[in-house]
């Protein structure tokens, strides 16, 4: 255990010091912001631009912006968050390896499947928490502007969202178990959600694929019961536990 | 403390060990030599059980490695021919994290690490290791691999990146080990050696070719020529006529064997002739020559 915790600090140390944290947090705190801004800019930019539309032969009708409007810029920019975050924790074991400090640490005697634990934990909780910071910020701007009742299941579909971003990072981790370069775990996460989304073009399999779980616009407005969502989440949360099981064994054979 | 027995090693069809034999004494201080390529690396990985050996046996303190466990390992500190650290922590701070990391039990850590930084020099060193030269990073590098208490040290090759002072450091710091830790190391450096080692083995063709102390090595491959130096070479010039297998290297140097030109005959010839000798002295080889000598055997 002592030696968990002293990897676990470890990780945390270099997440302030290089700034990573800083970065991660920022970004995802502006997105936060971002969310209502937008919302609240829109009509002030339709009416900026009605002239220019109205000589293009388009009629601007009155637009209302409400916590909808919002939480739909949340579910647009939510994406860009993950990549940004995939972007910065994807050489979380590999700059290890090109550094040769993995070697080092492995002689020290510490269990591989510890290194492989504390490396999850860090990026899990940095996950939801800038996550979840993001969440907070957008819900606080809606309910102060607006009325955040208006969005059907709410809570399901951000909780789903968050799960796929989970997904993501367990991918990092199988990933980087099996690969030597920062461009290979890019690549490998990268081409696993693409397959995803693929499958959500086949109405049979549609419901099963985690990809699924970034369409929160359908729940908030309704078009979608959050059960629905139900095999999607049920898939998902399997690919979690069994990807971090798998990267196990697979980090344990590894010749570093 | 290490023995190696037959330890056999070869990657794809290029052999590397076959069938090397090494005894490491307790409490010595041991130059494990060979050229690049000669497998120096290969031989202490597979010590650490970092590496599958393809035949033989290594023992450390009497017990078995075996490839994968690490159960051995608790006896030996290894500084790895590149050692790499956390640039972003000073070294206090690494090496109360490699405490932490092989759980080593320690009433008191942070005097043991302050004992340890001073060792090595650097005691006052306040920045990260971002900023370290390759000697101080060397340095480090002993630090944590001294810091379990190991019974045995394992450097690989710690001198050869390094200029001359920052070579003069490390050997200084393995050199006052002795007598409490056995300390293996590698080089290509023969002078190294030289300086501080009580035994030595060279490694050449996947064999230990050579093993001994240096003073024993020598002794046994002690070289019967001598070297004579005159103060003018009209002097040279009368002893090399009066002993014509003697080689001239210089106006006022040569050099004799034993086996064809008598010493107390060079002697009494210059006595008779008031010829004044500044140097008369055996030649002794260094390990360098002796190393090529045996090659070529
Ligand atoms: N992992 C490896 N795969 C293939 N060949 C290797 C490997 N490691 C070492 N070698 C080869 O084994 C020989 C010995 O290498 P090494 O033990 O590193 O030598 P030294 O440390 O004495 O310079 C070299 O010729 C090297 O090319
Ligand atoms: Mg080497």
């Amino acid at each position: 255990m002592r030696s968990f915790i002293s990897f676990t600090k470890k990780e945390w140390l270099f997440h302030m010091r290089s700034g990573k944290i800083t970065v991660i947090l920022l970004i995802f705190l502006l997105l936060g912001i971002m969310n209502p801004a937008i919302a609240k800019l829109t009509p002030w930019m339709l009416e900026a631009m009605s002239e220019s539309l109205s000589e293009a032969g388009m009629t601007v009708s009155e637009v209302t912006v409400d916590a909808m409007t919002s939480w739909v810029q949340f579910f647009k920019n939510a994406p860009m968050g993950l990549i940004v975050f995939v972007l910065i924790e994807a050489s979380i074991f590999t700059d290890e390896y090109r550094m040769g400090t993995m070697v080092m640490i492995l002689t020290k005697g510490i269990k591989r499947y510890k290194v492989i634990l504390a490396k999850a934990s860090v990026m899990t909780v940095l996950w939801s928490g800038a996550y979840w910071l993001s969440f907070a910020v957008t819900y606080g701007y809606n309910s102060y502007f607006w009325d955040n009742s208006v969005a059907q299941s709410l809570i399901p579909s951000v909780v789903y969202w968050w799960l796929f971003g989970m997904l993501c990072t367990v991918l990092i981790l199988f990933f980087s178990a099996i690969m030597k370069g920062t461009t290979s775990v890019l690549l490998g996460v990268g081409a696993s959600v693409l397959f995803f989304y693929i499958l959500t073009l086949f109405a049979k399999v549609k419901k099963f694929s985690p990809a699924l779980l970034m369409d929160g616009n359908s729940l908030i407005y309704g078009a979608e019961d959050a059960e629905a969502y139900v095999p999607a989440v049920m898939v998902t949360s399997v690919l979690v536990l069994a990807l971090t099981a798998a990267s196990i064994p697979l980090f344990n054979k590894r010749q570093v | 403390m290490l023995v190696i027995k037959g330890l056999k090693k070869s990657f794809g069809d290029k052999d590397v060990l076959r069938g090397l034999d090494l005894t490491v004494p307790a409490g010595s201080i041991f130059g494990f030599i060979g050229k690049n390529g000669a497998g120096k690396t290969t031989t202490m990985k597979a010590i650490l059980g970092l590496m599958k050996a393809d035949g033989g046996s290594i023992t450390v303190n009497g017990e078995d490695v075996v490839y994968g466990q690490t159960l051995t390992n608790k006896y030996i500190g290894y500084l790895p021919d590149v050692p790499e650290f956390y640039g972003f922590m000073t070294a206090r701070e690494y090496l109360a994290f490699s405490a932490g990391i092989s759980e080593m039990n320690c009433d008191n850590l942070s005097a043991r690490i302050e004992e340890l930084l001073t060792l090595v020099g650097l005691g006052e060193e306040k920045h990260r290791i971002k900023g370290y030269s390759r000697g101080m990073k060397q340095r480090l590098g002993i630090a944590q691999a001294l810091l379990s208490e190991p019974l045995l040290l394992i450097c690989d090759e710690p001198t050869s990146a390094l200029d001359p002072v920052g070579r003069k450091e490390i050997l200084d710091i393995l050199l006052s080990l002795k007598g409490k830790t056995t300390v293996l190391f590698s080089t290509h450096i023969l002078a190294d050696v030289e300086r501080i080692c009580t035994d030595v083995a060279f490694l050449d063709g996947g064999v230990i070719t050579l093993q001994g102390s240096p003073a024993e090595i020598k002794k046994k491959y002690r070289s019967d020529e001598y070297c004579i130096e005159t103060e003018c070479a009209s002097h040279m010039e009368l002893i090399a006529k009066q002993f014509p297998n003697v080689k001239i290297s210089g106006e006022t140097e040569a050099t004799f064997s034993l086996a064809d030109t008598e010493l107390f005959a060079v002697m009494e010839f210059a006595a008779s002739n008031r010829i004044p000798l500044p140097k008369l002295q055996r030649l002794e080889p260094s390990l360098e020559s002796l190393f090529l000598e045996v090659k070529e055997k």
